[in-house]
Formats: C-alpha cells, sequence, structure tokens
C-alpha cells in the first residue's frame, strides 16, 4: 500500500485495527472486525499495517518444542481434506452425507471444538439437567461459531445466537434438520439475525445423534421449494451430552 | 535445527503451499513450529489447546495460503496473525467478560492518579527481542509499555491488564489508545 493511501486512513481506523492486532478487542468487536476485513479495504490495510509493527514482539514469547506427534496431527488432517472447494451448486444438500465438507470442518475445527467445550460446559451449567443434545453450528469457509442448538428433551429444540450476523436485506436464514436416514432436510423455520428461536419437534422423529443442523441463505420468506437452496451461513451435527 | 528467521524465504514457503507441495508446510512447521507454540501458549497458557491451535493454523496457512498476497505484508507477519488470530479468539470467547462502557469506566476512574504507576519496572526484558519497535517502545512510560506487551505477548485485555497492574480500567484502556498511536507515530 502506498503511503498516500496510507495517510487516508482514518484515526478511529488506525485505532481499532491497532486494538485487534494487539488483542484487547471484546469477542463480539473482534468478531464485527473480521466480518469487515473481507470488504473493507481501508481496515484491512491498517490491520495489516499493525501487524508489520508489532510482530517483532513476537519473539518476546520462548519457543516451545511442540510433542513429536503434532506434525502427525497436522499430515493427517491435510489427508483428510477434500480436493475440492466447498459444494455450493443448487443440490448441495445431496452432499450432506458425503464426508468430505464433514472432514474438512473438523480438519480445521480441533481448537474450535475444544473452545466450544468450554463454552458448552458453560452453557450446561446453566441449562437444566435435562439437556441431551447439543450442536454448535460453525461458519464453513472460516469455522467460526456462530449459534448453538440445544435440546433440552427431544421433541424440541432451542436456537441460540452467539455472535451478530448480516443478511442482506432481500434474504432471509432459513433452519433445517436431517438425520442419517431421512432423505432430504426438513426446515425448522425461518430464523431473525441475533435471536433465540424455539422450534417444537412434535411432527419429527426423536433426534438422533450425530442429526444434522444448517442455517442457509434464502428468499426472503423461505425456500419456494421447501429445501435448501442457498449457501449454508452454519452447519453442526448433534453430539449427545452425558 | 530451524534457520534464522533472517535466512528463510517465508515468502517461498508459502507460495509453495499455495501450490499444493506438502514439503514447504514441513520445512515452515519445522522453523517456525516452536516459536508458533511459544506465541500461543502465552497467550492460551495451556499446552493442549496451544498445539490444538498451532495445528488448526497449519492447516488454515496451507488451506488458505494462495489468498497470501506479498503485496500487503510479510509472509512471516501473516503467518503470526493467522496462529495469534485463532489463539485470540480462543481465549476472548471462553474468557467472556462483563465489560464496561467507556464512559463508566472513565467516571469509576476519576479519582485515581495516574502519578502511582510511573515508576512501575518493566515486566518484560523486551529490549533485545524489539527490533525495530524497540526504540518506540522505550519512548513509553514503562508502564504503558507494560500494558502494551502483557496485551500483545499475553494475550490480556484491558480488564485483566487493569487487575494485573492494579491500575483503573479506564486508565489502562486509554494508556493503550496512546500508546498505539505513539507507536504508529514513532514507527511510520
Amino acid at each position: 500500500m502506498s503511503p498516500a493511501a496510507h495517510r487516508a486512513i482514518p484515526p478511529e481506523t488506525h485505532e481499532l485495527a491497532g486494538e485487534y492486532v494487539l488483542g484487547t478487542l471484546s469477542a463480539a468487536a473482534r468478531r464485527e472486525v473480521e466480518a469487515r476485513l473481507d470488504n473493507d479495504a481501508v481496515l484491512r490495510a491498517a490491520v495489516l499495517a499493525w501487524e508489520e509493527r508489532l510482530l517483532p514482539l513476537a519473539g518476546l514469547a520462548d519457543p516451545l518444542s511442540p510433542s513429536p506427534r503434532l506434525w502427525q496431527r497436522i499430515e493427517r488432517s491435510l489427508n483428510a481434506r477434500p480436493q475440492a472447494t466447498t459444494p455450493r451448486a443448487t443440490n448441495w444438500w445431496r452432499g450432506w452425507d458425503t464426508l468430505a465438507l464433514w472432514r474438512s470442518l473438523a480438519a480445521g475445527g480441533l481448537a474450535t471444538a475444544a473452545l466450544l467445550a468450554v463454552v458448552l460446559a458453560g452453557r450446561l451449567a446453566e441449562a437444566p439437567p435435562a439437556t441431551r443434545f447439543m450442536v454448535v453450528l460453525v461458519a464453513p469457509d472460516d469455522r467460526a461459531p456462530g449459534w448453538v442448538v440445544q435440546a433440552s428433551s427431544p421433541q424440541r429444540v432451542e436456537l441460540i445466537p452467539l455472535a451478530t450476523i448480516e443478511v442482506p436485506a432481500d434474504k432471509t436464514l432459513q433452519f433445517w434438520t436431517k438425520a442419517d436416514d431421512w432423505k432430504a432436510p426438513v426446515s425448522l423455520g425461518l430464523v431473525t439475525p441475533g435471536r433465540s428461536l424455539s422450534v417444537p419437534l412434535d411432527a419429527l422423529p426423536a433426534l438422533q445423534p450425530n442429526q444434522l443442523f444448517e442455517l442457509t441463505l434464502e428468499p426472503r420468506g423461505g425456500s419456494p421449494i421447501g429445501k435448501p437452496t442457498g449457501p449454508v451461513r452454519f452447519i453442526g451435527r448433534a453430539v449427545k451430552v452425558m | 535445527m530451524p534457520a534464522s528467521t533472517a535466512d528463510f524465504d517465508y515468502q517461498a514457503a508459502l507460495l509453495a503451499c499455495a501450490a499444493g507441495e506438502r514439503a514447504a508446510l514441513q520445512q515452515l512447521y519445522e522453523q517456525e513450529g516452536a516459536r508458533l507454540l511459544g506465541v500461543v501458549m502465552r497467550i492460551v497458557r495451556d499446552q493442549a489447546l496451544a498445539e490444538d491451535i498451532v495445528h488448526d493454523a497449519c492447516v488454515n496457512i496451507w488451506t488458505r495460503a494462495a489468498s497470501f498476497n506479498p503485496a500487503l505484508g510479510s509472509a512471516r507477519g501473516w503467518i503470526y496473525s493467522v496462529a495469534r488470530n485463532l489463539a485470540l479468539n480462543a481465549v476472548r470467547d471462553a474468557r467472556r467478560e462483563i465489560t464496561v462502557d467507556d464512559d463508566t469506566a472513565t467516571a469509576l476512574d476519576a479519582q485515581a492518579s495516574l502519578e502511582a504507576w510511573q515508576d512501575m519496572a518493566d515486566a518484560f526484558a523486551w529490549q533485545a527481542s524489539a527490533g525495530r519497535i524497540g526504540p518506540c517502545l522505550e519512548r513509553l512510560e514503562p508502564v504503558r509499555r507494560n500494558c502494551i506487551l502483557h496485551a500483545y505477548v499475553d494475550g490480556l485485555s484491558h480488564s485483566e491488564i487493569a487487575r494485573r497492574l492494579e491500575a483503573p480500567l479506564g486508565t489502562v484502556k486509554a494508556w493503550i489508545k496512546r500508546s498505539l498511536a505513539a507507536l504508529r507515530e514513532c514507527l511510520s
């Protein structure tokens, strides 16, 4: 970036980018910055500049030898990755049963999983003892957790937002589920970003371990064909909790 | 034994990763793995989680290497930003905090004297490693320098730094804000 362009960065952008790279922003503020980075070249330039400025400070942490198995784990994860990119075709949901997407989520998501265990433990402490299934819905591309699905009985699930997300004005988020032996996903209704949603499952078979849940971006009013048509924004599988 | 950071071609390694050369990622890991783990460990303070994060960082580096743009920043900076962001997101998400807005914090601190902290000793032996930013850090008062280093190196939030330094939260926020501005000015 040219010096002239650097001068065009407003002071408050330098400040936000500086706190972001330094690490002092809250979880929510970090997510906001990350959401803006794709489309905001000025903020991106400010962040990159701070990363360069502060990088020498990384040398203050003493190196720590990784356990010998870490590289093997990394290699295994790379081997498990699909060659193709995430399916985005019209009938992408047919790919739900392929392992590729799940492997790719799992491969990059160990830390996410570890962190979610912490979040879940916290939530479980508050949740009624009857909670039996948990699902963490993560974004397919960066695996950022966006929602938790909590089932306090096999016949009702609650969708709880973990982060604020933006949906284009002419679109809506739609909530779907599919168990392994179902032919197609079933809609659980439309979702307002940032709001919890409680959904009765009376008309569906009881929840199963591994059952898929996800949010897709659909035309306003929901998918016109009763099946997902838009890109997956968040996806996860049900895990039985003790 | 890793090469010195000046001798290793990080950019070539990333470009080779983008081209699908697994050996390049392994070389990068051998070169930088221990340093990355050290940086992540300081932030998350748990070796199993730190290794998970370095694992995820390497997978991300591999899959996103093609998005690295050498015109916008250094390859080594990019690699560290991938790992640090994963580590910071992990601790910020896990250690959710009640945040006090700036006005309230300032009001709470109105009685506090800033003078008391000016004689604080350095908490980091930063002089040897700080490189180009060293002279600029040197211009900050030790307590402000400690705020910056506790944030960057230890991954502490504003309120964690305030507790560590036994300084008022609003003061810590103001110190960090002004110190960042001073560092930017000094490095420009």
